[in-house]
C-alpha cells in the first residue's frame, strides 16, 4: 500500500501547540507511508488540491489527514479523494485539533500524541477496503410532526413542491402558540390575520393529510422508507360528518371545564371547538368533563347535533403511514412559574403569564379583547411586566435566555397603552435583547413613544396589598430598591421544551439536550438536520425561536426534504455489516440482537442456515459484530481487524497482519 | 445398580427410534471411561454409569447437526450444556432424547494421582458414593470419595439430569457442600500482583493445544474459532503469555452467560492449568448480576443477548 | 464548574486507550476541544460508531498488550443513536469490569461511562479523573514477554512425551 499523510496547521489552531512539520517528518517512518507533508489549511481549496496532486504524483492508494475532528471534515476530504479517483473510504483522519491542540498546552507532549494518532490512523488505513454504495427507492412523502407556524410552513412548502405531506398535530387545532397570540412584534399586525390563511391552506391543500388530536406512536425504518404509526385519539365526534356548526357547544350542560386554548383564564364546555378559526373546525369531547362519558347520563350534544356525528363509543385509532422523511416541529411549552414562591407560586389571580395576557388582549379571547383583571373584571390602570421568569435563572434549572420575551413584553406594554390610554406600564428587565430587524427600534418606541417605564433589575417579591399588588425589585441603574404598585402583574415566562419531547426524540432516534430540546446535527452548519438521516427539525423544538426564525426554519427543513426527494434513488451507506458466509455457523445471534431487524435468515445451496444483512435497513452500529463469536459478521469500515490494528498500533504490540 | 438396569431398559425401548445413543463404557482400565456410541442392541450392555463417567457426552453433539435422532445419557451438569444449546437454537429439541439419572459426583484423576502417585494400571475400581476401593497390582487402596471428587461437584446444584425424557433410578439428594466456591475464594485472597504473577506462570506453561476449546460443549464455532482465523485475526501464532492469555479471555468472554461449568476444559488441559477459575468467576458474576444459571431453562435468553432499560443490578458508572 | 484540571506535567505520558462512540462521546470530546477544556494528554481515542461495537475483547487485548488504562464512553442509556447499542454495551462491559480482578489486571484500569455530545465539561472531568487514577496506579505490570517455556516446564512436556508406549493409555487389555 502507498499512504500519504497530510498534517494540517489549521492556521495556528493546531500549529500553535503541535509541531506539525515534526509530525509529518516522523510519519515517514510508518509502514507503507510514502509521502508526508504539512499544510496551512488542508480543508481549503489549495489544501485539497495538494492532496489530489499528491495522490496522482505519488500514486497513493490511501490518505491520512491529521487535522480537525472527522465529524467536521471527513466528508470534505472524502470528496477530495473521490476527485482524485480514490475510493472515499481509503481516508482516515487523525483528530489533532479537538483532541490534541485545543486541549493541551504542552507542545512536546501534544506533538507525540499527534504523531501517535497519525500512526493509529495509518494502521487502520492499512486494513481499509474500498466500499461502494447501493441504491434504493425513496418514498416521496413527508411526515410533519406539529402544526405550529414552523410545521405549517414546512408542510406548505413541501406540498407546493408537489410532495405528499402527512401532518400530525397533538391538539385539536393546528396553529400552535402563534394562534393564541394577539399581535406580533415589531409590526403589531394581527397574528391570526397572518397565520389564519396559512392554516386554511393546510386544510385545503390537496397534498396535505392532516391528523389533529393525534400523536406519533412509533417510527420504524430508515431514510426514504419510514413506517410511521399515528395514534388518532378518540374525540367522540365523527369528524367526517362534523360541520363545526357549534350547536353542541351551545347546549352542553358541562360548562365549567378549563379552557386550555385560553390558557385556563376562562371556562369552556365539555364538547368544544377551541377557537373560531380552528383548523380543522371540528368539535371534540373532553372525556374528563363529559357527563355522558363519566356517568352515562346526558347525551344532549348527540340529540342536538344536526349531522348525528356524536359517537360516545369512539376509541383511539392507530393509522400507518409510509413516508420518506420526517420534519419535527413540535415547538415549546411555557415555563410553569408556580416554582417561584416569591411571585405567589401561581396563587395570585392577578399575577398572570404573558400568554394568558395575550388571550386577554385578543379580540377572540374570553374578554372580547378588553383587558380585565381575572379577579374582579376591573380594568387595570397600572400593569407591571416582569421579565426573565424561568429564563436566565440557574436556580430553577433554566440558565438559557428564551430570546423572545423582551420583544413580546415591549409589544404587550405598547398594546396596553393602546387598550387603556390612561394606564401606566412598568417593565422589570435584566437586559433588553432585541437583535432583530426593527426590534431595537421597537423597544425604544415602547419607552420613548409609549412612556413605558423600564426598570433594570430582578423582581425579588410580589405580594398582595388590598385589592392590588406590590412588586418589589432592584433598580440596578439607580442603585436602589423599588416598590411598584400594580393592578395586574404579567410574568414574561420563558420557553421550555415541549412535554414528552424526549420520548418523541427516542422514537425518531435523535438526541436531545438536558432541557429536552432536540439536538441539531451541527449548531451552525446543520441547524435543521439531525444525526438521523431523513429526520429534520424546525422551530422551537430545537430551542426558543421567534416567528420569523421558525418560519425560516420550516422552509429550510422543507428545502432539505425536497433535496432528498429530488433523487429517485438514495444511496445506502456502505458502512454496514456484512456476513462472511463461510465463517457463519447460522446461530443467528446477530439477528436476535439487531435493533433494526436488518439481519435475515437464509439457507445456502448446501441447505445450511446463514445470516444475511439487509443493507438498506442496517444502520451500521456493529452490535452484531460483537455478538458473533466467530467474527463472521463484520461491520464494514469498523471491522475487528481495523480496530485491532488501531489497538495494536497504540499498544505497540507486534502482530503481523 | 438399579439406575443402570433401568437406563439400559429405557435405551433398549427407545433405540429403534434413534440413530445413536451416546453414553459411557469402560475405558482402558477400571478407573477410566470412554464414550460409547450405541447403535445396536448389543452395544447397550457396554453402558456404564458410575463415578468415573467424567466426560460430557454432549461434546460429541456439535458434529451431529442435521436431523439425526440422538439419544444422550447425561449427568446433571452435562444436561445443562444441552439445554443451553437448545436455548441458542443450535440443537433441535425434537431430535434429542435425554436419559437422566441422579449423579453423586465424578472422580478427579488429578486428585487421585496427587494422593497415590502415578499408580499405573488399575485392575478394579469401585465406589459406593462414600468410599473408593481400588485394586492396583494386587494391592488394595481405599480413599473417601469426597477427597477425590471433582471440584465442580463440590459446588454442584444440579446433580439430577434436567429436562430429560427418561429418568432412571432415584434422584440424587446430594447438596452442594457450599454455595461458595472455595478454590476461587482462596485464589481471590491473593493480591492483584500475586494473581497477575500466577497467571503469567500458568500462561507461560500453556502450549495452545486448544484441548480446552475442543472439549468445551459450548464451543459451537467448530472450525471457525477466532483463534485460528485471519479475517478477523485476534491472535498471532506465537505461543507466548500474551496470546495464550488472550485466548483464555476470548474463551471466557464467549462463554459469558453460556458456561455451564462442566469443567471439561480444565480436565482436558494437558498442562493442568486451572482455567476453571476463570470460567467459574465469570459464571459467578453472571449469577450475581443477572440471577442467571446457564443451561437450566431452554426457554430463557442468555443475559448478553438481551437487556433492561433500567439495570438495577448494575451500578451506574459515572 | 471548576477551571482547574489538575493537569499532570511530570514524566512520560501513560498509555490510555479510549473507545468512544461517534455520536455522543466522540462529539462530547470534540465539544470539550471546541470549548478549550484543558485535559491531560495521555489518552488516545479510537472512534467506533457505537458503544455496541466495542467488543470487551478489544479492551482485554489492549490491557494485555501493555495499555495502562482503557476508557470507554458511549451515549447515555436511552440516548443511543442506534436505540439499543449502549444497553448491550452496558452488560458486556460490566461483565468484563467485574471479571478483570481474577486475572490480576486491576479493574481500576478499565472504566466505562456515558458522555453526551453536549457534555464537554463532563468529558473534561471524566478524562482528568481517569488519567489521575491511572497515574496513581502507575504503569501496568508488563506481560512477561517472549515465547516458549521455562526449563521446568519443558521437562514436564518432555516427560509426558517420553512416556511413549509406556503411557497407560497404550496398555489397554486386549
Amino acid at each position: 500500500m502507498r499512504i500519504g499523510v497530510f498534517v494540517c496547521h489549521c492556521g495556528s489552531n493546531i500549529a500553535a501547540t503541535v509541531d506539525c512539520p515534526a509530525v509529518a517528518e516522523q510519519a515517514k517512518n510508518l509502514q507503507d507511508v510514502v509521502f508526508t507533508t504539512d499544510t496551512m489549511y488542508t480543508c481549503s481549496e489549495p489544501g485539497q488540491n495538494e492532496i489530489i496532486e499528491a495522490i496522482k504524483e505519488h500514486n497513493l492508494d490511501g490518505v491520512v489527514v491529521a487535522s480537525c475532528s472527522p465529524r467536521m471534515h471527513e466528508a470534505t476530504f472524502r470528496r477530495a479523494l473521490e476527485r482524485a479517483g480514490l475510493n472515499r473510504y481509503m481516508l482516515e483522519m487523525a483528530n489533532i485539533r479537538e483532541h490534541v491542540s485545543w486541549i493541551g498546552k504542552d507542545k512536546e507532549r501534544n506533538t507525540v500524541k499527534a504523531f501517535e494518532l497519525v500512526s493509529i490512523a495509518a494502521a487502520k488505513l492499512r486494513n481499509n477496503n474500498p466500499l461502494f454504495a447501493n441504491k434504493f427507492d425513496v418514498t416521496k412523502r413527508v411526515l410533519v410532526i406539529g402544526g405550529g407556524v414552523a410545521g405549517i410552513q414546512a408542510a406548505l412548502d413541501c406540498a407546493d413542491a408537489g410532495y405528499q405531506v402527512v401532518m400530525v398535530e397533538r391538539e385539536q387545532s393546528i396553529g400552535g402558540k402563534m394562534a393564541k397570540i394577539d399581535k406580533t412584534f415589531p409590526t403589531v399586525d394581527c397574528s391570526s390575520c397572518i397565520l389564519g390563511p396559512k392554516m386554511v391552506d393546510v386544510a385545503q391543500h390537496e397534498n396535505i393529510t392532516l391528523y389533529a388530536m393525534s400523536e406519533v406512536e412509533k417510527i420504524e425504518g430508515y431514510v426514504g422508507n419510514f413506517d410511521v404509526q399515528v395514534r388518532k385519539k378518540a374525540t367522540y365526534v365523527n369528524w367526517d360528518d362534523c360541520t363545526g356548526c357549534g350547536a353542541c357547544m351551545e347546549k352542553c350542560p358541562s360548562k365549567k371545564n378549563l379552557d386550555a386554548f385560553n390558557e385556563g383564564i376562562s371556562k369552556c364546555t365539555a364538547i368544544n371547538i377551541p377557537f373560531p378559526q380552528a383548523i380543522p373546525k371540528k368539535a371534540a369531547i373532553n372525556p374528563e368533563g363529559c357527563m355522558m362519558l363519566k356517568k352515562g347520563k346526558c347525551g344532549v350534544c348527540a340529540k342536538v347535533c344536526p349531522t348525528k356525528c356524536i359517537d360516545f363509543e369512539q376509541k383511539d385509532e392507530i393509522l400507518t403511514e409510509k413516508v420518506g422523511a420526517v420534519i419535527a416541529a413540535t415547538g415549546y411549552d411555557m415555563f410553569d412559574h408556580s416554582v417561584y414562591k416569591q411571585y405567589g407560586a401561581g396563587q395570585y389571580p392577578d399575577v398572570i403569564t404573558s400568554l394568558q395576557y395575550e388571550r386577554l388582549m385578543n379580540a377572540s379571547g374570553p374578554t372580547g379583547g378588553h383587558i380585565k383583571r381575572p379577579s374582579d373584571g376591573k380594568e387595570p390602570k397600572k400593569v407591571v411586566f416582569v421579565q426573565c421568569v424561568g429564563s436566565r435563572d440557574p436556580a430553577v434549572g433554566r440558565p438559557y435566555c428564551s430570546g423572545f420575551c423582551c420583544m413580546y413584553t415591549a409589544k404587550q406594554a405598547i398594546l396596553t397603552k393602546d387598550h387603556i390610554p390612561d394606564s401606566d406600564s412598568y417593565v422589570f428587565y435584566m437586559d433588553i435583547r432585541s437583535p432583530g430587524k426593527g426590534y431595537d427600534e421597537f423597544t425604544r418606541r415602547a419607552q420613548e413613544q409609549y412612556g413605558v417605564q423600564y426598570l433594570r433589575g430582578r423582581v425579588s417579591m410580589i405580594y398582595p396589598k388590598g385589592d392590588h399588588y406590590v412588586v418589589r425589585g432592584a433598580d440596578t441603574l439607580a442603585g436602589t430598591q423599588v416598590e411598584v404598585e400594580a393592578d395586574l402583574v404579567v410574568l414574561a415566562v420563558g420557553a421550555e421544551s415541549a412535554k414528552n419531547a424526549p420520548a418523541l426524540a427516542e422514537k425518531m432516534r435523535i438526541s436531545y439536550d438536558s432541557y429536552g430540546f432536540f439536538m441539531e446535527a451541527h449548531p451552525k452548519l446543520k441547524p435543521v438536520e439531525t444525526n438521523t438521516a431523513g429526520v429534520y427539525l424546525a422551530g422551537s423544538c430545537v430551542g426558543p425561536r421567534d416567528i420569523p426564525t421558525s418560519v425560516g426554519q420550516g422552509s429550510a427543513a422543507a428545502a432539505k426534504v425536497m433535496t432528498l426527494f429530488s433523487k429517485d434513488k438514495l444511496e445506502s451507506d456502505p458502512q454496514v455489516s456484512s456476513v462472511n458466509a463461510s465463517r457463519c455457523v447460522g446461530c443467528l445471534k446477530c439477528a436476535k440482537t439487531c435493533p433494526f431487524g436488518a439481519i435475515k435468515e437464509v439457507t445456502d445451496r448446501g441447505g445450511n442456515v446463514k445470516a444475511e444483512v439487509i443493507e438498506t435497513v442496517c444502520q451500521g452500529c456493529g452490535i452484531c459484530t460483537v455478538t458473533c463469536p466467530q467474527g463472521a459478521i463484520q461491520l464494514q469500515h469498523f471491522t475487528d481487524n481495523q480496530i485491532l490494528a488501531e489497538v495494536n498500533a497504540l499498544c505497540q504490540a507486534q502482530l503481523d497482519f | 445398580m438399579q439406575a443402570l438396569a433401568e437406563l439400559k431398559d429405557q435405551i433398549r425401548k427407545a433405540l429403534p427410534e434413534l440413530d445413536v445413543v451416546i453414553g459411557w463404557q469402560q475405558g482402558y482400565d477400571a478407573l477410566h471411561t470412554r464414550p460409547l456410541f450405541i447403535r445396536s442392541e448389543e452395544d447397550i450392555d457396554k453402558l456404564v454409569v458410575n463415578e468415573f463417567c467424567v466426560v460430557n457426552p454432549s461434546s460429541y453433539l456439535r458434529e451431529m447437526r442435521g436431523g439425526k435422532k440422538v439419544g444422550l445419557v447425561l449427568k446433571g451438569c452435562d444436561s445443562r450444556s444441552v439445554i443451553q444449546l437448545i436455548q441458542e437454537e443450535l440443537l433441535n429439541k425434537d431430535d434429542l432424547t435425554i436419559f437422566g439419572f441422579g449423579c453423586n459426583g465424578v472422580l478427579n484423576h488429578a486428585k487421585l494421582q496427587a494422593r497415590f502417585g502415578d499408580i499405573g494400571y488399575i485392575e478394579s475400581a469401585e465406589s459406593d458414593g462414600n468410599t473408593v476401593n481400588l485394586v492396583v497390582a494386587g494391592n488394595k487402596e481405599t480413599a473417601p470419595f469426597a477427597e477425590l471428587c471433582a471440584e465442580k461437584c463440590l459446588t454442584c446444584s444440579y446433580p439430577n439430569t434436567l429436562q430429560c425424557s427418561h429418568f432412571a433410578g432415584e434422584e440424587s439428594d446430594k447438596k452442594a457442600e457450599a454455595a461458595q466456591d472455595k478454590a476461587l475464594e482462596e485464589f481471590e485472597q491473593l493480591s492483584m500482583e500475586e494473581r497477575f504473577a500466577f497467571w503469567q506462570d500458568q500462561m507461560r506453561r500453556c502450549i495452545r493445544c486448544y484441548a480446552c476449546r475442543n472439549a468445551c460443549p459450548m464451543c459451537v464455532c467448530k472450525d471457525h474459532c477466532l483463534a485460528n482465523s485471519r479475517q478477523p485475526k485476534w491472535l498471532s501464532e506465537d505461543v507466548d503469555v500474551q496470546n495464550n492469555f488472550m485466548f483464555q479471555m476470548i474463551h471466557v468472554m464467549h462463554l459469558t452467560g453460556r458456561c455451564v461449568e462442566c469443567g471439561e476444559c480444565e480436565r482436558a488441559c494437558p498442562m493442568d492449568i486451572p482455567i476453571m477459575l476463570l470460567r467459574r468467576k465469570m459464571a459467578g458474576i453472571v449469577r450475581d448480576v443477572f440471577a442467571y444459571n446457564a443451561g437450566t431453562n431452554a426457554e430463557d435468553t442468555s443475559p448478553l443477548m438481551r437487556f433492561e432499560v433500567e439495570e438495577p443490578t448494575i451500578e451506574e458508572r459515572h | 464548574m471548576s477551571g482547574s484540571t489538575g493537569l499532570l506535567t511530570e514524566g512520560q505520558d501513560l498509555r490510555i486507550v479510549g473507545f468512544l462512540c461517534n455520536w455522543c462521546s466522540y462529539g462530547g470530546a470534540d465539544t470539550a476541544g471546541v470549548a478549550r477544556f484543558e485535559q491531560p494528554t495521555d489518552l488516545r481515542v479510537i472512534r467506533v460508531p457505537c458503544s455496541g461495537r466495542i467488543d470487551p475483547l478489544f479492551i482485554a487485548r489492549a490491557l494485555l498488550s501493555g495499555a495502562d488504562g482503557v476508557l470507554v464512553s458511549g451515549c447515555h442509556p436511552r440516548d443511543c443513536h442506534y436505540a439499543e447499542g449502549n444497553f448491550y454495551a452496558r452488560r458486556r462491559l460490566e461483565m468484563l469490569k467485574q471479571f478483570l480482578s481474577v486475572t490480576g489486571i486491576d479493574p481500576e484500569r478499565f472504566h466505562y461511562t456515558w458522555v453526551s455530545a453536549s457534555e464537554g465539561q463532563r468529558w473534561q472531568d471524566v478524562v482528568t479523573s481517569f488519567t489521575e487514577r491511572i497515574r496513581k496506579l502507575g504503569p501496568a505490570p508488563k506481560m512477561s514477554g517472549g515465547t516458549g517455556y521455562d526449563e521446568e516446564c519443558l521437562k514436564e512436556i518432555a516427560a509426558a512425551v517420553s512416556l511413549g508406549e509406556q503411557c497407560p493409555c497404550h496398555k489397554e487389555k486386549a
